[in-house]
Parts: structure tokens; sequence; C-alpha cells
């Protein structure tokens, strides 16, 4: 039981919550800046450019903003390695608490569409009549012997049996691994191809002026998957489905619900409480000021990204570059 | 009082005819005009000079193929074909000091009206630049022509340079008139523009096509669940 009044458990520490609300503000107005520039001839670029100070300061923004962007994408690149557990290294970055993904991920994502399908309960209402079906498949397509067919079944129904368990996710879930890691392929990508088309007399030192033609595409279209992956399955996953609705505070507060933590991570709290640590790491809900404020900020920034994205998506036939 | 030598045609065809023999022995014993510019350009000569010495060239030393018989046109034929004064002409426009040469009504015309996907580039749509600012005033000189602005021996120095100081004869490869990623043809002209473009929208594509009906799944599951929660159901 949680003692008195602390009903939500810790989940991210104030320097994590910092560099997130970092990423939020200098995604976001990358993803301005870049779409009014990419939009400029419609009247939509043109209003959101002149939010920015227009076509060309919008540039220097973006130029600015993106070589920040790739300052405290390094320094993260630090904070990560100081706070390995070196003593435990390298079973550290393999446990629970680590955002590497496993091979566990992989078979808690089968779990998890199968539960999204039903297919979970559908095989379990019927498991034995299914395996009688395909035991009558296996006789008529391959002749094998009963011992052979009963041995192929018995693999089968320990496969099923997997599938048919509902997900225990513990800290991290496969989504929430896909979505920090993501952050790794974009930031690099777009940051080299960034600086190298800031930076083109020094860049095409190094590489054939041609380059930049091609860095310029996957500059793009690697911004139009980051923006469309944020803007519409992160924020759905985070904020609009049902579990989560209306906001998911946990990365403004560095706190989720005990219950619902016990619901979507049942592993993670069962393991908090078999080692003891539950109490330490809970924590009291924060006031309603502070609580009004993060919805503020949260939802204007998820706002803001889908204004960008419904605004990109209804002008994207007026794009002439 | 003066007459008037009255000759007949086959005295004046013979006098024309040892006057012409005349001209072409003086001009045959003359120097030659333009010694100088001779020294500077003729190939042969520097080329011998350069393979004795060094066999290094500078860049100005790479001349046109004026005095060579055979040339390759990249992009126009593949290999080598023969070289004469009028066919080639005739076939490419990429090496004529006029590129336009001999299109009629050439004057009344806009460069749009026949380099139509030339005029979507960034320099015009977005820098408001027109043609004659990086292509120069007539006669526009064919992109290859040994004294063109824009051949690529020396178009980052006359050209780009004009707005990005300090451009090199690598930044000067970058292509103004870059073919439309997506199109099948991109995969003869420009194939890495082609290949890279086409990976990366099969990255964007086979992320959505994973995630979108995953969150869209889920989003709809859990807006059917049951509202009590029961512990090990997610």
């Amino acid at each position: 039981m949680s003692p008195k009044g602390k009903t939500r458990i810790r989940r991210f520490s104030p320097v994590q919550r910092l560099f997130h609300v970092l990423l939020i503000l200098s995604f976001l107005t990358q993803g301005a800046t870049g779409l009014s520039r990419m939009y400029i001839e419609t009247s939509w670029g043109k209003g959101l450019a002149s939010v920015f100070g227009g076509y060309e300061s919008c540039l220097t923004i973006h130029k600015y903003v993106g070589i920040f962007m790739i300052c405290w994408f390094l320094i993260h690149g630090l904070y990560l390695f100081f706070k390995i557990d070196w003593r435990q290294f390298p079973r550290s970055l393999f446990g629970p608490d680590s955002l590497l993904p496993r091979l566990e991920d992989l078979g808690q994502a089968i779990q998890h569409v199968a539960w999204m399908l039903g297919i979970d309960r559908l095989l379990r209402l019927d498991r034995w009549g299914f395996l009688k079906k395909l035991d009558d498949f296996l006789l008529r397509i391959t002749r094998l012997p009963p011992l052979n067919r009963v041995s192929y079944l018995k693999e089968f129904d320990g496969l099923l049996s997997v599938i048919t368990k509902p997900p225990r996710f513990d800290r991290w879930g496969y989504w929430e691994k896909f979505d920090y890691w993501a952050v790794f392929w974009g930031i690099p990508l777009l940051g080299v191809t960034g600086l190298i088309m800031a930076f083109p007399l020094v860049s095409t030192r190094f590489i054939p002026g041609w380059g930049l033609n091609v860095v310029f595409w996957i500059h793009r279209i690697e911004a139009v998957l980051a923006m469309c992956h944020v803007f519409i399955i992160h924020f759905f996953i985070a904020h609009l489905r049902r579990h989560s609705f209306p906001m998911d505070r946990a990365m403004f507060e560095g706190s989720v619900d005990l219950a619902a933590a016990r619901h979507e991570k049942p592993a993670w709290i069962a393991r908090l409480e078999q080692t003891g640590k539950l109490q330490s790491q809970l924590v009291a809900e924060i006031s309603v000021g502070r609580k009004a404020l993060l919805y503020v900020f949260g939802y204007a920034a998820v706002g803001f990204g889908i204004f960008l994205l419904i605004g990109g998506l209804v002008n994207s036939t007026s794009i002439t570059w | 009082m003066w007459q008037p030598v009255v000759r007949s045609f086959r005295e004046s065809f013979w006098s024309v005819l040892v006057s012409l023999i005349w001209l072409v022995i003086l001009v045959t014993l003359l120097p030659n005009p333009a010694l100088a510019q001779g020294e500077m350009v003729m190939d042969i000569r520097r080329y011998r000079e350069r393979e004795l010495s060094t066999g290094y060239y500078e860049e100005y030393e790479v001349k046109s193929a004026r005095l060579v018989p055979i040339v390759s046109v990249p992009g126009v034929r593949r290999g080598l074909f023969p070289y004469s004064p009028t066919g080639a002409e005739v076939r490419i426009r990429t090496r004529l000091a006029d590129s336009h040469r001999g299109i009629k009504f050439y004057k009344d015309l806009r460069c749009e009206y026949c380099h139509v996907n030339e005029k979507w580039n960034i320099h015009t749509v977005r820098g408001n630049l027109i043609c004659r600012q990086c292509h120069g005033g007539e006669p526009i000189a064919s992109i290859n022509h040994y004294y063109s602005p824009m051949n690529p021996t020396r178009r980052h120095a006359y050209v780009c340079s004009k707005c990005h100081e300090g451009a090199s004869a690598s930044y000067a490869s970058y292509v103004i008139h870059a073919p439309n990623p997506a199109m099948l043809s991109t995969k003869e002209t420009f194939p890495v523009l082609f290949y890279v473009f086409w990976f990366m929208v099969a990255l964007a594509v086979g992320t959505f096509a994973v995630f979108l009906p995953h969150t869209a799944l889920w989003g709809l599951r859990e807006l059917l669940m049951k509202k009590e929660k029961t512990e090990g159901e997610s």
C-alpha cells in the first residue's frame, strides 16, 4: 500500500524531463521554420514564416536551433555515459531499467498486437478445437505418424501459449524504446545533412557539390517522417488513447499514477514490490496550479504539432519546391 | 588620252589566277599573324612541353577538344564518336559558342518556352533569379564550350561566386536543374539521387506501415475495452 497522499511513482528525473522539454521546444521550432520555408508559396506557409520574421530569418533560426539540438544531443550522450552503472557493466545495459532493446520486446510486441486483435481471447476459448483442426490438417498433407504430429502440436501449443498470454510490460514498453531510439537515428541524420547544407562551402571540400542535391532530400524526407511520427503516433499514444487521456503527465511531472502503472506496467511494479523499492519511489501529486500549467504547456505543444500536421497535409499539393 | 585596256576573257582569267597564286605564296611566306596567341593556344605544343617536363597540368591547360579528331560527349552517346565540324554541332548543342544558333524565331521566345523543367529550380523559384543572371547575355555559349563561363572548369569562379563567395569547383558541381528524384528517368541521369530518395521513402513508408495500424488498433482496443481493469490485462 502506498503511504498516505503518495499515489504516484517516480518515472523520470528532472534532468531527463529537461531534455524532453528542450526537445519539444527545439523540435517544434525546427518543424515550424522548416515547414514555413517548404510552404512559402502558400498563404499558410507565409503566415507561419511571418511569426519567425520571414523567409530568410526562418533559415537563420533553423540553423541556430539545429546546432543547439546537435549540442544537447551530444550532451545527452555524455549524460548516458555517466548514467551507466559501470560496476554492473555490461549486465546493467540489458536489465529491465535499461532502454536498450531486448529480444523480450519483440515477444511483447507480438503479444500486444495479438491482444489488440483479440487473438488471445479467441485462441484461449477454442484452443483445443484449433489444435484438433491443425492435427487433421497435418495428417492430411503430411501423413506423419501420430507421435511426430503430437510433438509438432506441442511446439505449436507452446507458441500459442506465448501469444495468448497478455504482455506484462516492465518499466519500458517496446513502443517507448522505439520512440527513444528513433531520436538517435533522426538527429544524426538530420544534423549531419543539415550541417552539410548550412555550411556548403566547407562541406563541398569533402563531398562533391552534387551531394548537396542528395542530402537535401534525405533531410526533407527524414524531417517529414519525424514530424508525422511525433504528431500522429507519439501524440496519440502519449496523450489521446484512453489509458493516457487527457494527457500523460509523466514526462512533465516526472511521475505516473501508481494504479495506472500497475495496470500498464505490471512487471515493473511487481519487481519494485519484490525488491522492496516501491515505497521509496512513491511521490505525492503536484498542486492543481502546477498541474494546470503542465496541461497548458503540453496541450500547446500538441495543438501546435497538430496545426503543423494539418496545415502541411492540406497545403501539400501546393509545394512548388 | 587614256584608253581603257580591253582584254579578252581568257586574258582576264589568267591574270586573276596568277594574282591568286602570288597571294597564296605571299601568305605562306608571311609570319603567323598571331604568333603570341598561337603559343598559348597550340594544344599539341603545350602538351608536349608539359609531357616532357612534369607530366602535371594546371586546370587552364586542360584544353578544349578543338584540335582533337575524336571527342566523347557525356550523356549524349556512350564511348567515342567521330567529330566533324558540322555534324556534331547539329546534333549536340553542349559545345557551341552560341548554343541557340539556328533556332527559328529565337529572339521572340522566352527561355521557359523550351526549358520547361529547368524553370523549376530553387534559384529561380526561391532566389528570384532569372536565367540570364547565371547563363549570361547573348550569345549564350553552350555549357561545355571551352570559353563559356558555365564550363565546369570555371563555373565556380565566373557564375557561382557572384553570390556564393569562395565557391569551389566541387561546390559548382551542385546540380541546379536537378531532375525529379522520384522519376524513373532519374535512375539514368542522377542514380544516387534516385536510389537515396526511394530508400528514404521506403524508410518512411515502412515506419508508418508498422506504426499507423498498430496505433489505430491500440486506440480502438482500449476504447472498446471494459472499464474494469484487471491485474495482468494490459
